[in-house]
């Protein structure tokens, strides 16, 4: 059994000796390709060779007023104050501009300056800049829109059930005298009288889906006359102001909306969609001291309406100020809603408006 | 049993919480959370009606977007993405096609050039998403030569009309050019457009030349020189660079000057003595008053925007900390309260902030405070950031920063007052000591 150690041991002793001693471990550096012969000279001969390859020094004399490169002369003269007129300037009004000194040229004077004698200042250089109004820009024409009718076409009657015999339909009649088992229309398997492809849809086909209709209202509960007993008198005051009340609702031209609210969720949706498109890295300090409510009608679509939104208040900044903060509002409710708000159609009544505060009293210079 | 009852408890809790309260009226949403980033434009290269208009043409619609999309409150739109050319100035805007890039504000232009040195340029700009133009369109007429303010003048219009900020494009900056290393470094007064461009030089650099101001128009500027050996006042015309020195009683040494509003008087040190204090001189006939009459060093005046009050610093207290007091001198209250030293303030010309300039743990900042110290707000950090001053609309701040080592030199920062957009000012060699401009007229 220890046999084979002793013969192992003794192997791997002689095969550890030999690559110690065999010279297998051994290597000869690699070969020098080129050699370079250098030599050691002194300091001062080192800086009398620095001195002899440098240059001489043309540091910026800083006597010397190089003229700097300059682009234009920086506009020195008198502005007309920016204002707006109605008609732009004849050419004769405006002044013929002098050249303005080059002042990189002129250099202050070098004799003793006389504190007594304040330097009369010489005529600006004349240069009008007439500022004008334009009239107003040309409106694009808009882009033709898809053309959809206001109202959904009706959607074609059911196909005819196939059958061997011709059988017309059996529905329950109200004046029906003789009770008859309903069945669908029937009709043999005919062939068209001409071909129809794809590209050539019936003008009669729908176009689109119906839309899902929101929930109806719940109906007000109708007296009738087996309901109510002939002998009650209809005096009662709390009675009339509950009816007149609910007359008045039923007549006012917006309603409150009915039907389920939204849920948080959802309004939180709504909140986050127009918070990442409200943009108030370009506000200014004013605006965004400025809180400003935003009221906006919606479409069906979930999409804003843009010529409703319009500002219903606004506070803390000035009336300069809420005009940008509403514009920077208005900016993110259409942006974002461009290709319609992620809002539960069945619940429109209660989107229709909405009013939304746009707050940046926690954005301001953060 | 009570596993299934916590159950029905949660359902139950959850189903009231999904359901919302019961709507009276519209909708009301609270939007309190947006978005902060560059709002994208686009601005196609202007028309240009005439052929010597060509090259100006191009050149001005660069410097507007190059104007906008500094603020960093916009990013203009590549070329390139456009899906619409406007081949003319007069042409109606197709809204969808600008809505499809993304585009919320749209710039178009025309320039025309009479030939003779004379130039128009007109403008439009339109807010895409709302389909409608953006207040009316504008014309400047003017020279040839001046180009680059024109071109600033409409920059100015369109952030105004857009941010509803004041403009500040079209204004200058006064500063001392460095030149030379740090152990003999050359001074001298530049002047340049905000943006870095123009440059030209006021004073030779024959003495050091220190803390330019501008005057309320703009025409004129104080400044500190070391021309006699000390420091001495001086007054500069910007249009024709000439000067005087103000006069002081001899024996004195005068810097840290800055323009009252009315741009009669000015306010200044005076060292007398050993003693530093506060002084104002009628530019005019050249009468002083004494202002303040303290044992300790009251340096770097500045005038409320109304004039009736002076923000300065102090170290009455043992260290420097800001100081305010009305503008004829009287009691000072203290308005800095914070760890470390403050100095070098200076007055909003909207008048509701500080800006200053703080050193703490070996860090240098420039941050801003409202006059009774609340609200300090640090904009930056580094190894010497200092002397800050603001822009005509009061929205940024141009100040100077120093690198570190015997290499360091000075270069102009300017932030935006939130605290964004830090941006070095392209200048020839080193610049320090920054003074803004008024708006040109």
């Amino acid at each position: 059994m220890q046999t084979g150690y002793y013969i192992s041991g003794a192997g791997h002793v002689g095969l550890i000796c030999f690559m110690l001693f065999g010279g297998l471990l051994s290597s000869d550096p690699l070969p020098f390709e080129t050699t370079t012969n250098v030599s050691v000279i002194s300091g001062e001969e080192f800086a009398a060779l620095v001195a002899e390859s440098t240059p001489d020094a043309v540091a910026v004399q800083p006597d010397q007023t190089e003229t700097p490169v300059v682009e234009e002369a920086p506009s020195l003269s008198e502005v007309a104050p920016v204002e707006e007129t109605p008609a732009p300037p004849p050419p004769q009004e405006v002044p013929e501009a002098e050249t303005p000194p080059d002042v990189s040229e002129l250099t202050p004077p070098v004799t003793e300056v006389e504190p007594d004698a304040p330097v009369e200042p010489a005529p600006p250089v004349v240069e009008d800049t007439v500022t004008t109004a334009l009239p107003e820009a040309e409106q694009a024409q808009e882009q033709q829109a898809d053309r959809v009718a206001p109202e959904a076409v009706a959607p074609p009657p059911p196909d005819t059930q196939v059958a061997d015999t011709v059988q017309e339909a059996v529905t329950e009649g109200e004046d029906a005298t003789e009770q008859a088992e309903e069945a669908e229309a029937t009709a043999p398997d005919a062939a068209a009288t001409e071909i129809v492809t794809e590209a050539e849809t019936p003008a009669s086909a729908p176009t689109q889906s119906m839309r899902p209709q929101t929930r109806p209202t719940r109906p007000a509960p109708v007296e009738t006359a087996q309901d109510t007993p002939a002998e009650e008198p209809q005096t009662d005051a709390i009675a009339d102001a509950v009816a007149a009340a609910v007359a008045d609702a039923a007549s006012d031209d917006a309603p409150a909306p009915s039907g389920p609210p939204l849920t948080r969720g959802e309004k939180d949706a709504m909140r986050v969609a127009v918070s990442s498109c409200w943009n108030v890295g370009s506000l200014s300090t004013d605006a965004l001291a400025t809180t400003v409510v935003v009221a906006v009608e919606m479409a069906e679509n979930a999409t804003p309406v843009s010529g409703s939104i319009r500002m219903l208040s606004f506070e803390g900044g000035s009336e300069a100020g809420a005009r940008q903060a509403f514009e920077a509002a208005r900016r993110a409710i259409i942006r974002c809603g461009a290709r319609g708000y992620n809002l539960p159609r069945e619940k429109y009544a209660q989107w229709r408006e909405i009013e939304m505060t746009f707050d940046p009293s926690g954005m301001r210079l953060r | 049993m009570r596993a299934i009852l916590i159950f029905l408890a949660m359902v139950f809790s959850l189903a009231i919480g999904s359901v919302a309260v019961a709507q009276d009226g519209p909708l009301r949403l609270r939007i309190t959370d947006g978005v902060i980033e560059p709002m994208p434009f686009a601005i196609p290269a202007f028309q240009a009606e005439s052929a010597a208009a060509g090259q100006l043409a191009g050149d001005i619609s660069r410097v507007v977007a190059a104007d906008l999309t500094g603020t960093g409150l916009f990013r203009e739109i590549s070329p390139d993405a456009f899906i619409s050319t406007v081949s003319n100035f007069a042409s109606p805007v197709q809204y969808a096609d600008w809505k499809a890039i993304n585009a919320q504000a749209l710039i178009t232009g025309a320039v025309n050039a009479d030939g003779q040195g004379n130039i128009t340029v007109k403008f439009r700009v339109y807010d895409v998403f709302s389909g409608a133009e953006l207040g009316k369109g504008l014309q400047f007429a003017g020279t040839a030569q001046g180009w680059r303010r024109m071109a600033h003048k409409v920059a100015d219009e369109v952030y105004s009309r857009i941010t509803g900020e004041g403009k500040y494009f079209d204004s200058r900056v006064v500063f001392v050019s460095e030149t030379g290393p740090k152990n003999d470094r050359k001074k001298r007064l530049g002047i340049m457009d905000y943006d870095g461009a123009n440059v030209q030089y006021l004073t030779d650099s024959s003495a050091i030349v220190l803390a330019p101001r501008f005057s309320p128009d703009g025409n004129q500027v104080l400044y500190t020189s070391y021309e006699t050996g000390f420091p001495r006042i001086y007054v500069l015309d910007v249009n024709n660079v000439g000067r005087r020195a103000i006069d002081l009683p001899s024996g004195t040494m005068s810097f840290a000057p800055r323009f009252a509003p009315d741009g009669q008087t000015a306010v200044f040190s005076l060292t007398t003595g050993g003693n530093t204090d506060l002084y104002t001189v009628n530019l005019a006939s050249g009468a002083l008053t004494r202002l303040t009459s303290a044992p300790s060093i009251e340096t770097a005046p500045s005038y409320s925007p109304d004039g009736s009050r002076i923000v300065f610093e102090s170290d009455r207290s043992g260290n420097q900390q800001l100081y305010v007091m009305p503008a004829g001198g009287g009691d000072a209250t203290r308005i800095s309260f914070g760890a470390g030293r403050y100095g070098t303030p200076v007055w909003s010309p909207r008048g509701d902030l500080v800006a200053f300039t703080k050193q703490n743990r070996g860090r240098f900042h420039i941050g801003v405070m409202r006059l009774d110290g609340s609200e300090e707000r640090l904009l930056t950090a580094s190894f010497l950031d200092e002397g800050p001053t603001w822009s005509p609309n009061g929205r940024v701040i141009m100040f100077t920063r120093e690198t570190q080592g015997a290499q360091g030199a000075p270069s102009l920062y300017s932030v935006d007052i939130s605290g964004r957009n830090l941006k070095p000012i392209r200048t020839d060699g080193g610049a320090s000591d920054p003074s803004w401009s008024p708006l040109q007229r």
